[in-house]
């Protein structure tokens, strides 16, 4: 069973590897971001996975603080769009 | 098992590093950081340091990420002209990065035998404090004057970030993290995540007694929600004259300072802890820094005062 979520584990690592072509190719950032998001969610999968197959239950808090903190990256670019970086509350109010 | 997965793995960090290096758009080299962090933590885990990929994954996936978003927002579009290095600089500093990879590539291949070590001295003695994770005896009993001097930088790295404030500004609040248009999403996430977040929080600094966690990640966690609450335009940051926040942020190093004078009393000296008591203080320590960490983050990331106090 353990060779199983390794080779799984595995498997997913290759896809999250293609997801990472998008990163580089783009275009636009939110292309990258999705790209990055992509990255956090297989990685607390493959956290998952190796935890369970090595029996190392700690890293279960890994796969767990991936996923809580993957939207946080994703918030902060929105917020940061060119469009939108003229925030009110700045030395001019 | 096969090394071929963790070459893989190796191959994905140094072409995520590569682009992160060479990106154009400075957002997009903040992007390339992020994946950097989030695939180090899978190999920490596959080197079976869990404490390291924890922090790996709350410092560098989430809090580093946001800061330096935060930071791109605020630079504006055009302020990297000027600043391109000549190509002469570009090549030295290759070759010195190269120089110091190959250096620590050396020593990790061939090393020192037998390698000098002081593991089992400080497994020995681990009985003593009564804590069951290796890492958090290390950080807060046998090394905890850098523990502490660590935590006091950050509190004067929040004194440099408010340092910037213009004069008339000063005391009053951080600018709005919040976007121009408010979406419902967002609000939605910023009201169900947080319960489940601080949660967690509390968990990974509970946790650092015994297993692989502590003050620093559990801290970020907090952080982040904090965080997530103040972009949802749900609260505001608080104004930086507050003297509750001032003291939330020297707390930490205060109760920290206050155990390590309190060992010349009840124990040997200085940072030292009594055998049958070690447990309790260093857990209250470690409450009162994860506590200073997250309201620290939380102001850091929001920047010095924008608005004149009320």
């Amino acid at each position: 069973m353990a060779e199983f979520l390794y080779v799984t584990a595995a498997l997913l690592l290759l896809l999250t590897g293609l997801g990472l072509a998008r990163m580089l190719w783009g275009p636009s950032p939110a292309d990258r971001m999705m790209a990055a998001q992509l990255v956090g969610t297989g990685g607390g999968a493959i956290a998952l996975l190796i935890a369970t197959a090595s029996g190392a239950t700690a890293m279960i808090d890994v796969a767990l603080v991936l996923a809580l903190l993957a939207a946080f990256a994703a918030v902060a670019l929105s917020l940061g769009e060119p469009g939108t970086q003229q925030r009110d509350g700045g030395a001019n109010s | 098992m096969s090394l071929l997965p963790d070459f893989a793995l190796m191959l994905l960090i140094l072409i995520a590093a590569v682009w992160t290096v060479s990106a154009r758009d400075r957002r997009d080299s903040v992007i390339g950081f992020i994946v950097v962090g989030l695939l180090l933590s899978l190999a920490w885990i596959r080197l079976n340091s869990v404490d390291v990929a924890l922090t790996e994954a709350a410092v560098g996936g989430g809090a580093t990420g946001l800061l330096l978003l935060r930071a791109c927002a605020r630079l504006g579009p055009n302020e990297t002209e000027g600043v391109s290095l000549k190509v002469s600089l570009r090549i030295l500093t290759g070759v010195l990065c190269t120089v110091v990879a190959v250096a620590l590539a050396t020593i990790v291949l061939y090393p020192i035998e037998p390698a000098p070590t002081l593991a089992p001295t400080a497994a020995a003695h681990m009985g003593e404090i009564g804590l069951g994770n290796p890492v958090t005896v290390v950080l807060l009993a046998y090394r905890a004057i850098d523990t502490l001097l660590e935590k006091v930088v950050l509190v004067l790295a929040l004194i440099g970030v408010w340092a910037l404030t213009p004069d008339p500004l000063w005391g009053g609040a951080p600018g709005s993290l919040r976007a121009q248009h408010s979406s419902g999403p967002l609000t939605f996430l910023a009201q169900v995540l947080p319960p489940v977040g601080i949660v967690i929080g509390v968990y990974l600094i509970w946790n650092g007694a015994d297993r692989p966690g502590g003050t620093f990640q559990g801290g970020t966690v907090l952080a982040a929600m904090w965080l997530l609450v103040m972009m949802a335009d749900l609260r505001e940051p608080p104004e930086i004259r507050l003297h509750t926040l001032r003291r939330l942020v020297v707390l930490g190093p205060v109760v920290f300072l206050v155990a390590g004078f309190a060992g010349f009393w009840i124990a040997n000296g200085f940072l030292s802890y009594p055998p049958d008591l070690a447990k309790p203080i260093i857990v209250l320590v470690e409450a009162a820094l994860a506590l200073s960490i997250a309201v620290i983050l939380g102001m850091l990331v929001a920047g010095p005062a924008a608005r004149a106090p009320r």
